[in-house]
Order: structure tokens, then sequence, then C-alpha cells
């Protein structure tokens, strides 16, 4: 029997606990116009195009695609900066679109973010102690001292030293910023923290380290990330589920270890064959993928993904295939696994 | 050393003269390329090894100069030409490839233009036959329908196309020596296995060695025969690419090496490195990883010599002493 994900999404705990966030059918689509005087409207990007995800407590979930393919959106629908066209978001359970004002507070309180850049992430402008204690005033009525006492913690917690409160920016190097990058997301104690290429600019010599803190806070304080990384290797250290994007859409779902060792759909191998060797004699298999990803503007029919796929059958072009479970916890929207289709290819 | 070198740096020192004082952004460096070969230039930023590639090509921006050692190509010291000379040398004999093909080509021109130009230089021929080797140059990195493709402008073409014609441009003129300089911000697998293929195919077709700027010891892994660490301006350890992977005989190579998460196993937490790269104008006396190396001792109050730890890979390390 096959079920989709989108019927078994009400109950995708495996273990039985509830997922602190879980998206349901998202869709967001950028309507295009064209003309000035004349402004009609010529197309719709689906820039994510009915995706369901569950991220759990105390846990990490990896978007990973290139880049277009609707990653950075999907964050940005979580942290409230954009309003999905269709679908909805539920956070422990309640709905985003009928979040009361203080449950609305509450949860932006409860989700943060740390970017890729901490050049351009971080006022110039402001210290360091302004830096982190910013959303803390937002969002908390505290006095003063107790301020600087929450500052003086995080800076701690980070690995940054209390003096380094009075410093600007410019006096940091790229892993010290990416750190007071955190003390700040962790001011307001979230619950979830997006985390949109994390070491990606930083040395090679500090990502160790930023991952680490991340790994060992994400413990302390059971915090849940969705991760968003080109970087696959990176993804593998720090995920517990896995989903691969392409064109707007979920291709394929699983575990990290399962997903590395077990890919089932042709982008998701192609990604990981892409992906650098650790060692020169472990060269990897090359899949060649014909031509690039297209425009997300005119997607091709059926899945999007067939025009570049090694073993596009014909139905591909025809209907669009579901995310289907194909062992448990791992799905794949593909028709070569499609049960259905079995005595068809 | 070995007659084939194509290209042998020694004691390069390429320094800074800033109002603050003298930063030595490349400090005494050595290595040799022979024909084909490709050389991994492995650091972080300001390890200076973008400068190391910037020194070879003449191209050191103000207020740098080269101020000592060597850099003997075809058995010519690049640092006794002129510019004008340089000039020549660049783009006929040694070549930038540029990885982000959006900004290395004029959007105002057709393609076959801009190959077109940089053929003149090389052949002074009639402009029919430059445009007969311009449609051989598109072929030779697999466009198809090369002669339609002369008249697109590069907005017309997709990313993976215009990578290409970056590649065909840069092999006008049959260099032997290509420079590709990686940017830190990261494309896309897909388009990076695309560009690191172009350019094994265009090695394959000129015999060219290349010199691969790199801070991911991935790319040094997928396609080079040799490999230099950098660190703070000098080459730490040098070796044999698989040598390098399987022995690493520095703190520093060995403990990058370590900390990098590797897509094939497992593991519970990385070794990570402590401290941050040192900043040039504030170098430690002696060894410059000492502050951040887990086996420092008092030794490494002295700056490491060179010492060999099998032919071929040697390594800037008293331990190996």
């Amino acid at each position: 029997m096959v079920t989709t994900v989108a019927e078994t999404a009400g109950t995708a705990a495996v273990n039985g606990e509830h997922p602190l966030v879980r998206l349901e059918s998202i869709r967001r689509h950028f309507p295009v116009f064209r003309g000035n005087l004349l402004r009609r409207r010529t197309g719709t990007v689906k820039a994510v195009d009915g995706i369901s995800i569950s991220i759990m407590p105390g846990e990490t979930y990896s978007l990973v695609g290139e880049s277009g393919c609707g990653k950075t959106t999907t964050s940005r629908l979580l942290l409230m900066a954009d309003q999905p066209t269709e679908g909805n978001i539920y956070f422990d359970d309640r709905p985003m679109n009928q979040f009361s004002g203080a449950e609305r507070r509450n949860f932006k309180a409860s989700v943060q973010a740390v970017f890729q850049d901490p050049w351009s992430s971080l006022n110039p402008r402001m210290r360091v102690d302004q830096i982190v204690s910013e959303p803390l005033i937002t969002h908390q009525r505290l006095s003063r001292s107790a301020v600087r006492a929450q500052v003086q913690e995080l800076l701690q917690v980070v690995g940054l030293h209390p003096f380094h409160a009075e410093r600007y920016p410019h006096e940091f190097s790229g892993g010290q910023r990416q750190r007071i990058a955190i003390a700040r997301a962790l001011s307001t104690r979230p619950k979830l923290i997006v985390l949109d290429e994390p070491v990606s600019a930083l040395d090679v010599s500090i990502r160790a380290q930023i991952l680490n803190l991340l790994k060992e806070l994400q413990s302390t304080y059971e915090l849940s990330y969705l991760l968003i990384a080109h970087n696959l290797a990176t993804v593998r250290y720090m995920s517990h589920m896995v989903g691969v994007m392409y064109l707007g859409k979920i291709v394929e779902e699983a575990p990290p270890i399962e997903l590395f060792t077990n890919a089932q759909h042709p982008y998701t191998r192609a990604l990981i064959s892409a992906s650098l060797p650790a060692h020169p004699r472990r060269q990897r298999e090359e899949i060649v993928l014909a031509g690039e990803v297209p425009s997300p503007l005119n997607p091709p029919t059926g899945c999007t993904f067939h025009p570049r796929c090694p073993f596009v059958m014909e139905r591909c072009s025809l209907d669009i295939p579901v995310l289907t479970e194909y062992t448990p916890g791992h799905s794949t929207a593909c028709h070569l696994y499609n049960e259905g289709d079995a005595n068809t290819c | 050393m070995t007659e084939d070198a194509i290209l042998r740096v020694q004691d390069l020192q390429t320094h800074f003269f800033t109002r603050t004082g003298v930063v030595k952004a490349v400090d005494g460096i050595s290595f040799e390329l022979k024909r084909g070969e490709t050389l991994g230039i492995v650091g972080e930023s300001g390890s200076g090894k973008s400068m190391t590639a910037w020194s070879i090509l003449g191209m050191v921006p103000h207020p740098g100069r080269i101020v000592g050692g060597s850099i003997n190509y075809l058995g010519e010291n690049l640092l006794e030409k002129s510019r004008g000379e340089m000039r020549d040398i660049r783009g006929s004999g040694i070549c930038m490839v540029m990885q982000d093909p959006l900004t290395s080509l004029n959007p105002v021109f057709t393609v076959g233009d801009q190959l077109v130009e940089t053929l003149r230089v090389e052949y002074n021929e009639p402009r029919r036959s430059l445009r007969d080797r311009a449609i051989r140059l598109l072929e030779n990195v697999r466009i198809p329908a090369a002669e339609d493709r002369l008249t697109n402008f590069p907005h017309q073409m997709s990313g993976g196309m215009r990578q290409r014609v970056v590649g065909a441009i840069s092999i006008a003129r049959a260099p032997n020596l290509l420079i590709a300089d990686e940017p830190t911000t990261s494309l896309d697998a897909t388009i990076q296995l695309q560009y690191l293929r172009l350019l094994k195919d265009i090695q394959e077709q000129t015999g060219a060695a290349i010199i691969f700027i790199t801070h991911d010891f991935g790319i040094v892994a997928r396609m080079c025969d040799r490999v230099a660490v950098m660190y703070a301006g000098r080459i730490v350890e040098q070796s044999d690419v698989e040598d390098m992977f399987d022995r690493p005989a520095h703190p520093y190579t060995e403990a990058l090496l370590e900390s990098v998460p590797d897509l094939d196993t497992d593991v519970d937490m990385l070794p990570s490195i402590v401290g941050q790269p040192p900043s040039l104008d504030a170098l430690p006396e002696g060894c410059s990883f000492a502050p951040r190396c887990p086996h420092a001792w008092d030794r490494c109050q002295v700056y490491p010599l060179e010492f060999t730890v099998a032919p071929g890979h040697v390594s800037r390390c008293w331990r190996v002493e």
C-alpha cells in the first residue's frame, strides 16, 4: 500500500513525539508582471510548490539543493518574513494563520536566525552588547542590569569573553562574528533557529569550531535547527533529517545516513556524485546531468527534473510524481520507485 | 632540478608596504611545476595563496612588491621582464581562469567578437580564418552548434555555456600554465563539477599545467597531483597528493584534514582547531602555527626549517626533524 506523505503528515512523528514545527503543503508563488502603464501578469514563479516537512524538537532538519530551488524562501516563510500563498505552518500544533497577537510575539521570539555572512549580518555601528541584547529588549521587559547580566552569560555560552561586549563587530574575526550572531539568536531563548549557510563564509580551520558549538547548544538547550547548506558533508554531520529540494519541491527526504548511503532520486544521486571526495583514492562515480536547472518561470511538465534525468521514462513528462514513502522514514518523488509503476518500467 | 619543469618559484617574497608596517604576504616560498601537472595551493584567507598567483602573473597590487626570490618560467626569470613582456606572457603563456563566468565576459560584445579579439593578438590572419579558429575553440570545449553560437551575446547563453566560453578564451593562445583562483563563496556542487571537468578537459587537450588556488581539500583530492599547504605566507607542507592525505606531516595539515566533515563517515564531534588564523601584521615569533598547535614546544620559538618526510614530501615542523 502506497501512502503519500500528505496523508501521513499528521502522524509524521515516528516515536510518538510531536513536531515543533510542521509545514503542510506550503506554496509560495510570486506573480511576475510586465510593463508599467499596462501592467499585466505574465507568469508565476513557483518558488515553493507544495512542501510538507516536520521539524522535531531538539533535531536538525536540513534542506539541500541548488540555488533557486526554494530553500531560502522556505526559511523566510518559517521566520514569518513572508506569507505562504497556500498551505499552513503549525507551531506546537497551532496554525500560524490563526495566531493571536500574543502567540505571534511568542512565535517571533521562539524562532531566530543565523545567516551566512557575519560581515553583513551584524550592524557595524552597534556594539556587541547592543547587537546581542536587541532581541531581548524587543521581546522581554527587563531591567538594564538584568539585560547586562544576560548578555554576559550569552557571550560566555558562545565562547566569547564578557569584555567583548564593549567592542564593535569590525574588531572580530569571521568565526567570532558568527559567535556573536549565534549569541544574538539565542538571546530570546528560542526553540528553533534557522541556519542559512552558517559556516560557508568562514575560514576552513574555524568551521568545525562553529559546527561543534551549534551541536553543543542544540543538546544543551534542546534547540531545533532548520539548516540550509550546500555542503553535503556538513549536512550529514549536523542533521537528523534531510530534505532534497528541486524547483520548489521536496524530491527526497530521509535521515542523513540513509540518504547518503542509499539515495534513490536521480537528482540526489547526482548531487552526491558532484560533492568533492575526502581522499584522492575515494573518487565518486560521476553522474552527468544534462543541461541546467530550468527557469522556475516556465518549469517542465510532469516531473520537473525529467529533462535532465539520466533515467527518464515516457510518463515522467506527463505525470507529476508524488513524494511517496519508499522505506519507513525515507520518501522519494520519482516514478522509478513508485510501486504502481513497477510493471510499466 | 628537473628538466621538464615549466615553472620554478624560488624563495619568492611579496611584501606589502603599508603605513603601519611591512606585511609579508608571501614570505619565501618555493615550488615547481612540471608540464601537464596540477598543483593545489591550499590555504585560508590571508595565507598568501592568491598573492602567490598574482606574483606569478606580475600583477601584485599596490602597495605590494616582490622583494626577493625568482620565478622561473621556461628558463626565464619573470621578475626581470618588462611590463610589456609580462603582458605578452599573460594570456599566451600563463593564463588565469576565472571560476565565475558571469563577471568575466563582456556583456556588450558577442562571444565570437571576444574570441576573435583574443586570437588576433596571437595570429596575424584575416578575420575569416580567425573566425574558423574561434569555431574550433568552441568545439574543443564541447559547445554544440559552435558556428551559430558565435553571434550570441553572453546573456543568451546558459551559465554552463558561458563557463565553456571563458574556458575557450583562456586556451585561445595555447597557454602552458593555467591558474585557477577559486573564490571563497561556494558555487553549486553540480556547477562546480562542470567547471572542474572543463579544466581537466582543457588540460588533456593542451597539456597545460594547472595551479589551483583553493581553500578546499576536496578540490585538491579531486583534481591535483601535488599540493602545497600555505599558512601565514609560507608553505608549511608540500607533497604528492596521496601522500599528503595518507601521512600529513604538519600539525596544521593534519588538523585541517581532520576538521572537515566527511560525507562517507559518521562522527559525533569533529576535532576542531583552536584559535584563528593569525593576522599578518602581528605574526608570532617562530612558527606561526605554534599558538594553535597541540604539539607546540620550546623549539617552536624558532621558525622551523624545511624537513624531508619522504621523497618529494617536505614539512616545516620541528617534529619531523
